[in-house]
């Protein structure tokens, strides 16, 4: 199509033309669908990452199931015996310089852990069906950030940085390796939170607009009513629909006469094509009555509790099999979901019991098809919690040391990263920063961090920044 | 584990060498040549050597030198990074390097993923207590050197840093195209490399192009008609005067600047609060274009408007500048919060004015360009002796400055406003805590009935299960389902062990009497003791106590759901709803204080301490306040003002027409607004990663007649909007014969960065709303004013994320709301830029979603309908209908073929809504909506040529 002489730098191409949800769209601009459709569709081919190493993938997409407001390791993944032995008394060793709110002594954890699987690895009896699958779960449990309030945090945890507007590591992720399915977004949020940080937390911010996030609803609303904009129309058929974009086809062909050849409006005409494509192919993804009643009842959504988690679990596993490459799902309800300063018993109580089924649910599901083999889930809040208590029966943010863990692609199971303190405060072994999650992240997607980059203003910007190093620990 | 106990450092055998070694060592001239003692350097290869390489030299060393420090070689250690030197031979206790891996100190711990064994720690503190033995005299060369920026003499030789030169008009061949000397330094360039400028485009596309790149509107066909008509030579002049007097100028290009600016009404960031009196300097911007404000007073009032000696409510509003970025508001460390704010501004400034990455140099000397952290902490010095921060806050909410303008009655009136809006709060608040006592008191009136009912179920029971339990019972279905829970998790509690050996048993009566009858008693234990003199508060029997603590902990068995939405039935939270939105849309409506967004003045600081590696935690040597020394423009420094920030010295400075980039930046700014490309295509980087400029002389000679203007913009406009070079074609003659032998321009310049026709450009995302709308007689071209619905400091989303923004307003884009977080789709979809960095040039993707927008939006589909029917009511006919859309849509009249086409298709749609009783009205309306609808959607509507 445009081997002609106006062929453009990639970047330009990017920065001017990027159709589409990614980059099978972008080669089949540039003639090279033939290349596009050879066996490797992910690393080599594409415009989008010539010049990247080829490091091994073991994970061909991302699922990551974000527990806004902060679950508390020490009651979850990360038992602590001197707690429970020394509740009441104070921390024996120094607070952080800032804390969010003040401190009182430790509190033990209301519930008891449990060894399961083969592995022997503990867990509370929040997560008793999370729990069973234990032996392919990788704890993560010395991951620590340093904004101990939300909207830092969570911005640290998707972008990399608490300050500025960075892109998300979804959008990252995208740029790095494109798409594989041309009617869908390349990265998909289900029901993501608009408050701290908000649109940021899935934005490209610099890199092209086809590497955000399309967000599927908020968490204002229900699984079931989370819809892509403008995806529906309910004034004309189908049927007037497709002529109408035969006669815009017609429009713009006519006007390319007059224009001369040009890339910008080339790509154009496919959009429309493709948006016609995704109209029909987003509401197929999201309707899950064909799936069976097993299949439901595997992720909860025959209970009151687990219904809506779960179908934002049973609809991640959609877009998975659909390739769909970074797919977030956020437990967040219309206050800060895990955020627990108070009440922690019945706060996490409640949170624990909407998510662990549906969570539980989606990985037999993912093994089951096979998807776990090629499927990274990673699980975590933006922080953890303090061991010691805010109030009676609260805990505090702590962003100082925390646990989240992944399971599938590359990772080994039934496996154990890094340690926190006697007490759960501080990360103190194998220390993982989240900018060292991030480079782990994209290791495990073939990609590396430190040659990740994208040319803004001037400086070659990364995930990482300047930081991050591979758990190369963690890889199976 | 994390804090090893810190054993005693012991003063081995090695003492005496190692006095020794100190001794030598503190002289640097004896360092390379000192011969070690046997044990010592035994000692160090057997013991510290390992520590070093095993733990340190990944990141301390030739491969990677993190912090400035290497710790691979002697000199390195004792010279150390950024911070200072590593160690103080001969004392642990003094030496950075024993401090960091002791792990006590928070900011400074190595190595960083794991604290060292105790014992690794005792060997290095007695390394260091000896005197540091170290045998490595030689570095490791550094394969891997890093890019270092240029020196301030090469940055005066850099092109941007070079006086603005006043070059000589070129002389071309071709004279007879030179309109005005914009023509000819283009033309010259094109001759040069053999190319031939596009002829001029015809008419109804040159006022298509002007009308959208001066005011963001299509021209109408009236005036597309009138444009045809005058045949005179000063039409097109005409024309330009016309758009360059509307006040929708100041509109279109306000808007440029509010990108530059990074504009927005709502903070962003952490904590979303609402910016409701950022209009006032929105409106500030359009009237400095409207009345062609000179640009180096638009300078200065941005930057030190407060501090002009005739300072007054319009400059200080345009201080706002300042004030506009995106800050987290949070932040517990107030320091690093002032900091990061500091660094916001100075890269904000720096890049839209000076064209500069001053955020790179917070941490270390530019990599790139000529300047130094020394400058940068210069410049901070005055940003820090600025005040951006108010001394209220919310909560941990910080406020951000405000000048107020308020009279003391607009203060009474607002102290009443205020306390309206918090009864409205309370109100709710108190409703909402009154439910809860209320349906607490239900429950535990019901103690017992709910420790049967929770027999009934297992706890992974659905919750519809549980509502048919609890219904008949008139129990909460969720404190019931929570009920079983409790017990279920709290198995050990001995009040509990009857319900649970009970209901082992299904003795659901023995439930029954066991609980009532200590409930029962519990209650008329706690009466009397009530009654008694003095009151008893508490029950000294144990077991009716623990009765009343289980029934009254409120996150006990009965503990009420937390959230609303579960706690209360269908009417009690619709009343809450209702109280809780009455509080907001009176806040959201409420008048805001007369005041506006600016900064003023702090405890004047003469200088800062340079933040080693950026952070406000490790401080290095202080630097007086200062200007950017690759830019001086005199050796003679300034002597800036004991009492005042110096933010008026440094805006003067950067205004003055001896300043390299000022003038520069801003003209290449306008011309990229015009061209879709800048001189300088980074128009934020004018340093070495920057682009080269296109056409140097050009650029100097626009910024020289700029600055003899008196730095007029619309002068600059007339001059750019009046060459031959503006009004060149999209497409090129010799384009088409490309595929022929000859070589088109193409090939000589593809990117066309020389001119030699002009570059077609998308729409931005306002002018393709406004357009949909103007086109649709929908648009409502008011001007000014506050838009945005919420008050000053209102949450857009506080937890809940409710978005309660509404875009349906018909005004312009540009008083639309800019919502950090949350942008408008149709902004994100197309476009807008990132509303917290400086933007002067915008991205201009095709990405599917876009044609969503045009397919399905309400915006695009009420305008295609409102348009079908305007067409359908004038008294003509189809062919006539088709003419009319496409003149106002596209400018220009539809070929036979087109017409043809049109009414097939709208006769076509119709026909599918024919009826048994004809024609459908309403099928034809909507069908010529559908092809209205087409023609917004097409490439014709949404590319100038």
């Amino acid at each position: 199509m445009l081997s002609g002489p106006e062929v453009q730098t990639r970047r330009q191409l990017l920065k001017t033309s990027a159709v589409g949800f990614g980059h099978v769209a972008l080669s089949a601009l540039l003639g090279r669908e033939s290349a596009a459709d050879q066996a490797q569709p992910s690393v080599s081919t594409g415009p989008l990452v010539p010049q990247l190493p080829q490091i091994a993938a073991r994970a061909k997409r991302v699922v990551f199931l974000f527990m806004k407001g902060g679950p508390s390791h020490v009651d979850t993944f990360d038992p602590k015996p001197l707690l429970t032995r020394d509740n009441g008394k104070p921390l024996p060793f120094d607070l952080p310089r800032v804390t969010f709110a003040a401190q009182g002594n430790l509190l033990k954890s209301p519930w008891k852990f449990k060894r399961y699987g083969e592995s022997g690895l503990p867990v509370s009896e929040l997560f008793p069906h999370v729990a069973q699958h234990v032996d392919d779960l990788c704890m993560l449990r010395s991951v620590h950030g340093t904004n101990p309030a939300h909207g830092g945090a969570l911005l640290k945890l998707h972008t990399g940085t608490d300050q500025f507007v960075r892109p998300s590591m979804g959008s990252w992720v995208i740029y790095g390796l494109g798409t594989e399915n041309q009617n869908l977004p390349a990265f998909v949020t289900i029901c993501p939170t608009l408050a701290h940080g908000g649109v940021n937390n899935w934005g490209s911010a610099f890199l092209p607009a086809h590497c955000q996030g399309t967000p599927i609803g908020n968490a204002s609303l229900a699984a079931v009513n989370a819809t892509v904009k403008h995806i529906r129309n309910d004034r004309i058929s189908p049927l007037a629909q497709r002529r109408q974009l035969d006669l815009i086809r017609e429009m713009n062909r006519d006007h390319l006469e007059v224009t001369g050849r040009d890339q910008a409006l080339e790509g154009r005409l496919n959009s429309f094509e493709l948006a016609f494509r995704m109209q029909s192919a987003m509401p197929e993804v999201q309707d899950l009555s064909g799936e069976s009643a097993a299949t439901q009842k595997l992720y909860g959504m025959d209970n009151a509790v687990t219904e809506d988690f779960g179908r934002q679990c049973l609809m991640a596993r959609r877009f998975l099999e659909r390739d769909v490459r970074f797919v977030q799902v956020t437990h967040s309800d219309s206050e800060v979901q895990w955020d627990q300063h108070s009440n922690l018993y019945h706060g996490h109580t409640k949170n624990a019991s909407e998510v662990d089924k549906p969570i539980a649910g989606l990985l037999s599901d993912l093994k089951a098809r096979g998807l776990l083999e090629d499927t990274l889930v990673l699980w975590g809040g933006e922080f953890g919690r303090t061991p010691t208590a805010q109030g009676t029966n609260g805990r505090d943010h702590n962003p100082h040391g925390f646990t989240m863990w992944m399971a599938g692609a590359g990772v080994k199971g039934g496996y154990a990263y890094g340690a926190t303190d006697d007490y759960g405060y501080y990360a103190a072994e194998n220390k993982m920063h989240v900018h060292d999650l991030h480079a782990t992240l994209l290791h495990l997607l073939g990609l590396n961090h430190e040659r990740l980059t994208f040319r803004y203003a001037g400086r070659d910007f990364r995930l990482t920044d300047v930081a991050g190093r591979v758990a190369t620990d963690i890889l199976a | 584990m994390p804090r090893p106990p810190f054993p005693p450092t012991t003063q081995s055998t090695f003492r005496l060498a190692g006095l020794a070694l100190f001794a030598c060592l503190a002289t640097s001239a004896c360092a390379d040549d000192v011969v070690l003692d046997g044990a010592a350097l035994e000692f160090f290869e057997k013991s510290v050597r390992p520590i070093l390489v095993e733990h340190c030299y990944e990141c301390h060393s030739a491969g990677e030198v993190n912090g400035g420090l290497r710790l691979d070689f002697r000199a390195g250690v004792m010279q150390g990074g950024d911070t200072g030197p590593s160690l103080v031979a001969g004392d642990p206790e003094k030496s950075l390097l024993i401090e960091a891996i002791r792990y006590k100190n928070r900011d400074l711990q190595m190595p960083p993923k794991n604290a060292l064994s105790p014992v690794l720690v005792a060997v290095l503190e007695n390394w260091v207590a000896m005197g540091a033995p170290d045998p490595r005299i030689e570095a490791v060369s550094n394969t891997e050197t890093g890019p270092t920026g240029m020196s301030i003499d090469d940055g005066r030789k850099f092109w941007s840093f070079r006086p603005v030169a006043n070059p000589a008009i070129p002389d071309v061949k071709e004279a007879s195209w030179v309109k005005n000397p914009v023509d000819a330094f283009v033309l010259a360039q094109l001759e040069a490399s053999g190319l031939r400028p596009a002829p001029a485009a015809d008419k109804r596309t040159l006022i298509r192009r002007i009308t959208y790149n001066l005011i963001g509107l299509p021209p109408t066909p009236e005036e597309v008609a009138a444009f045809l008509a005058d045949e005179s030579d000063e039409a097109f002049n005409k024309v330009m005067e016309r758009l360059l007097q509307s006040p929708h100028y100041g509109v279109r290009w306000g808007r440029h600047w509010l990108d530059v600016a990074r504009y927005a009404d709502s903070n962003g960031l952490d904590e979303n609060l609402a910016f409701g009196l950022a209009w006032r300097y929105r409106d500030y911007v359009v009237d400095a274009f409207n009345n062609d404000k000179p640009f180096d007073r638009f300078m200065v009032e941005q930057i030190a408007g407060d501090l002009l000696p005739e300072a007054n409510q319009e400059t200080k509003i345009a201080t706002g500048f300042l004030v506009l970025g995106a800050k987290v508001l949070a932040e517990p460390d107030m320091e690093k919060l002032v900091m990061d704010t500091i660094d916001e501004q100075l890269d904000t400034t720096g890049k839209a004015f000076l064209g500069m990455t001053f955020g790179c140099v917070r941490c270390h000397d530019h990599k790139f360009d000529p300047l130094k952290q020394t400058d940068y902490y210069a410049l901070a010095a005055i940003f820090k002796s600025t005040r951006t921060f108010a001394d209220t806050k919310t909560g941990v909410i910080k406020h951000w400055h405000q000048h107020s303008f308020a009279t003391e009655e607009d203060k009474a009136r607002l102290k009443e406003i205020d306390a309206e809006i918090a009864k409205k709060k309370s109100a709710a608040a108190s409703f909402k805590s009154k439910a809860i006592v209320k349906l607490r008191g239900e429950a535990r009136a019901k103690a017992t009935e709910y420790l049967v009912a929770a027999t009934k179920f297992e706890p992974s029971a659905p919750l519809a299960m549980v509502e048919a339990i609890a219904a008949p019972l008139g129990l909460h279905p969720r404190i019931l389902h929570h009920c079983r829970l409790h017990l279920e998790y709290n198995q050990d509690d001995p009040f509990f062990s009857q319900w649970h050996r009970l209901a082992a048993a299904d003795d659901v009566d023995g439930i029954d009497k066991h609980f009532r009858t200590v409930f029962a008693e519990a209650e008329t234990a706690y009466a009397a003791a009530q009654k008694m003199d003095p009151p008893q508060k508490t029950l000294t029997d144990a077991r009716l106590k623990a009765a009343r603590a289980a029934v009254h902990d409120l996150s006990g068995f009965l503990a009420v759901p937390p959230k609303v939405e579960f706690a209360f039935g269908a009417e009690t939270l619709a009343e809450y709803y209702r109280l809780e939105d009455e509080a907001r849309i009176l806040e959201s409506n409420a008048p805001d204080e007369p005041a506006s967004m600016g900064v003023g003045e702090q405890t004047i600081l003469s200088s800062l301490p340079i933040h080693i590696r950026g952070s406000h935690l490790n401080l290095g040597k202080p630097v007086t306040r200062e200007f950017p020394e690759v830019m001086r423009t005199s050796t003679v420094r300034p002597v800036l003002p004991a009492g005042q920030s110096g933010r008026l010295e440094l805006v003067r400075w950067m205004s003055s027409t001896q300043h390299p980039l000022s003038a520069r930046v801003f003209v290449n700014r306008v011309w990229s607004w015009h061209f879709g490309r800048g001189i300088v295509g980074t128009t934020e980087n004018f340093g070495r990663l920057g682009d080269r400029p296109s056409h140097p002389e050009l650029l100097d000679w626009l910024a020289h007649r700029f600055m003899a203007s008196g730095w007029s913009v619309k002068d600059q406009h007339r001059l750019i909007l009046s060459s031959n070079t503006y009004q060149m074609a999209s497409i090129h003659p010799a384009e088409k014969r490309h595929a022929v032998a000859a070589t088109g321009p193409a090939d000589v310049d593809p990117e066309n960065l020389l001119l030699w026709k002009f570059r077609l450009q998308r729409l931005e995302a306002e002018q393709i709303r406004d357009s949909v709308l103007a086109v649709s007689d929908r648009l409502d071209t008011s001007i000014g004013g506050k838009t945005v619905p919420l008050r000053n400091r209102q949450f857009v989303f506080n937890h809940t994320s409710v978005d309660h923004t509404k875009y349906d307003s018909l005004r312009r884009a540009m008083y639309l709301p800019v919502i950090r977080n949350n942008l408008y789709s149709l902004f994100a979809q197309f476009d807008f830029p990132d509303p917290t960095m400086p933007t002067g040039h915008r991205a201009s993707t095709v990405v599917a979603p876009q044609a969503l927008l045009m397919m399905n939006s309400d915006l695009v589909m009420d305008s295609a309908s409102s348009m079908a029917s305007t067409l359908l009511e004038r008294g003509m006919d189809d062919i006539e209908r088709v003419e009319m859309a496409y003149e106002r849509t596209v400018g220009r009249l539809p070929s036979e073929d087109e017409i043809q086409r049109a009414i097939a298709f709208i006769g076509e749609l119709t026909s599918q809504s024919i009826g048994a009783t004809g024609v459908d009205e309403t099928g034809r309306q909507q069908a010529w909506a559908v092809f209205c609808q087409s023609l917004f959607a097409s490439n014709e509507f949404i590319y100038v040529r």
